[in-house]
């Protein structure tokens, strides 16, 4: 018997310990309803060992985004998100403005280091670009091994983001708005998170965690408006939000091997911030293995939020408040989200994956999106 | 904050009583690719992570790092 559990230990040890090399290609296609946005993504990413103790992981994406937000526009100087100024209570209106298409590419690069005892520290670099927006963040991570059997693990995370963002002046507050010219404004970000990760035993872990995130600077929208003085002098001007955003919830999390065949991942997440937003999250995911190179999946996700305290977005709401926006992003809604996967091993090595997802908010919202790809192990 | 912090150790604390010292040998389950982030490919729920980001008002929990984007 002794024989057999240290033939299976070494088995899975040596599982353990080869190598995770992959590259795995993927593309996102998301379309929302009526043609209202839609974004191609494709993304590579590249995970090497380089021997047992080190981890190298790449990725690099690009996004193209066309569509249009709905917003509040003048209809006399067309439906343009510049189309602010006074207007009259007829030629206001709240609806789907056209963009500029935009082309965003991120690359993100992570290093990992284990240790004799397997605790790990991971560092992290990342970029993204697009002609309006451009975001630097750096990020640690300690993961530490509480007991020898390695049933219990804390995980400690900080990431400091600079958010470098190109504000157009035309008719915008916050700038000259006669000279045409635009201005670069910037927004900080810290992040942290904290998890203390439990084998209950052979089939299940649980994993709790906390996180905190705090925002400072330009965090408004420059492409959003709102309407003021409905009732008197009906105005167009660009939405304001405050210059500090501080967030934190916490997030329980249990997944468990059902039979041989079947792992169900369950999560409950609670998040609240100082725009009195409170929100909750329901996700559950099942993976059948319908036979040694199929894996299918199913997934339900139920979201809700409550709206910030500066948001409306009815026509004789605002006047002369400091903060306010009708991004309904901000606002009270609910929303599902339906996904379903397929992945297939067309070799030992060579993995095909197929998924669909349908989003769905109570406010209107309806998007489709699939995602394809291979991944290659070697 | 308090709040969170109570639920999290009040339910630490009742499932303590439920934990079992796993041996290596016995984690041939929790090694399997399904139990891992994404049913083992964790870029498909990077993806899904970024949608509701940018359909969505909140962010945190779902792991440090990854970067920003002006999609929201």
């Amino acid at each position: 018997m002794q024989l057999v559990k240290l033939s299976i230990t070494t088995a899975l040890l040596l599982s353990t310990l080869q190598a995770d090399n992959y590259i795995n290609v993927q593309v996102l296609q998301y379309n929302e309803h009526n043609g209202r946005a839609s974004i191609s993504t494709p993304s590579v990413e590249l995970n090497y060992d380089l021997g047992a103790d080190y981890t190298f992981n790449g990725k690099y994406t690009l996004d193209s985004i066309s569509g249009a937000s709905p917003i509040f526009y003048d209809s006399t100087s067309g439906a343009s998100a510049y189309s602010r100024g006074e207007t009259t209570q007829d030629s206001a209106r709240y609806g789907g403005v056209e963009y500029d298409e935009t082309k965003r590419m991120q690359g993100t690069v992570r290093g990992t280091k284990r240790f004799e005892n397997r605790d790990e520290v991971t560092l992290g670099a990342s970029f993204s670009n697009e002609y309006d927006y451009r975001s630097t963040e750096l990020s640690a991570e300690v993961l530490h091994w509480v007991d020898e059997g390695k049933n219990q693990a804390f995980s400690m995370g900080v990431a400091f983001q600079r958010n470098v963002i190109l504000v157009d002046c035309k008719e915008n507050s916050i700038c000259d708005a006669t000279s045409g010219a635009s201005k670069k404004l910037r927004a900080d970000a810290f992040f942290a998170e904290a998890g203390f990760s439990q084998n209950l035993n052979s089939s299940s872990v649980l994993k709790t965690s906390l996180f905190f995130n705090n925002e400072d600077g330009y965090l408004t929208n420059p492409f959003m408006n709102v309407l003021r003085y409905y009732n008197t002098t009906p105005t167009i001007t660009n939405e304001t939000r405050p210059h500090n955003r501080r967030g934190y919830g916490g997030v329980l999390e249990y997944t468990k091997a059902i039979g041989e065949s079947t792992a169900w991942h369950s999560s409950y997440r609670y998040y609240h911030d100082d725009w009195e937003i409170d929100s909750h999250t329901l996700n559950n995911d099942l993976y059948y293995e319908l036979n040694s190179d199929t894996t299918l999946g199913a997934g339900l996700r139920y979201y809700s939020q409550s709206a910030a305290h500066f948001f409306s977005k009815e026509f004789d709401h605002f006047t002369d408040e400091v903060y306010a926006s009708s991004d309904e992003r901000l606002g009270d809604f609910n929303a599902i989200n339906l996904s379903m996967s397929i992945d297939y091993k067309i070799t030992k090595q060579l993995m095909y994956n197929l998924s669909g997802n349908y989003y769905k908010q109570n406010e209107g919202t309806i998007a489709r999106y699939f995602t394809t790809g291979v991944k290659y192990k070697f | 904050m308090k709040r969170v912090i109570m639920i999290v150790s009040l339910s630490s604390f009742f499932l303590s009583g439920c934990v079992q010292n796993v041996k290596a040998w016995e984690k041939a389950k929790l090694s399997k690719e399904t139990m891992q982030k994404g049913g083992g490919n964790a870029l498909l729920k990077a993806y899904q992570e970024h949608v509701y980001f940018s359909k969505e008002a909140t962010k945190g929990g779902s792991g440090i790092g990854g970067g920003g984007c002006g999609c929201n």
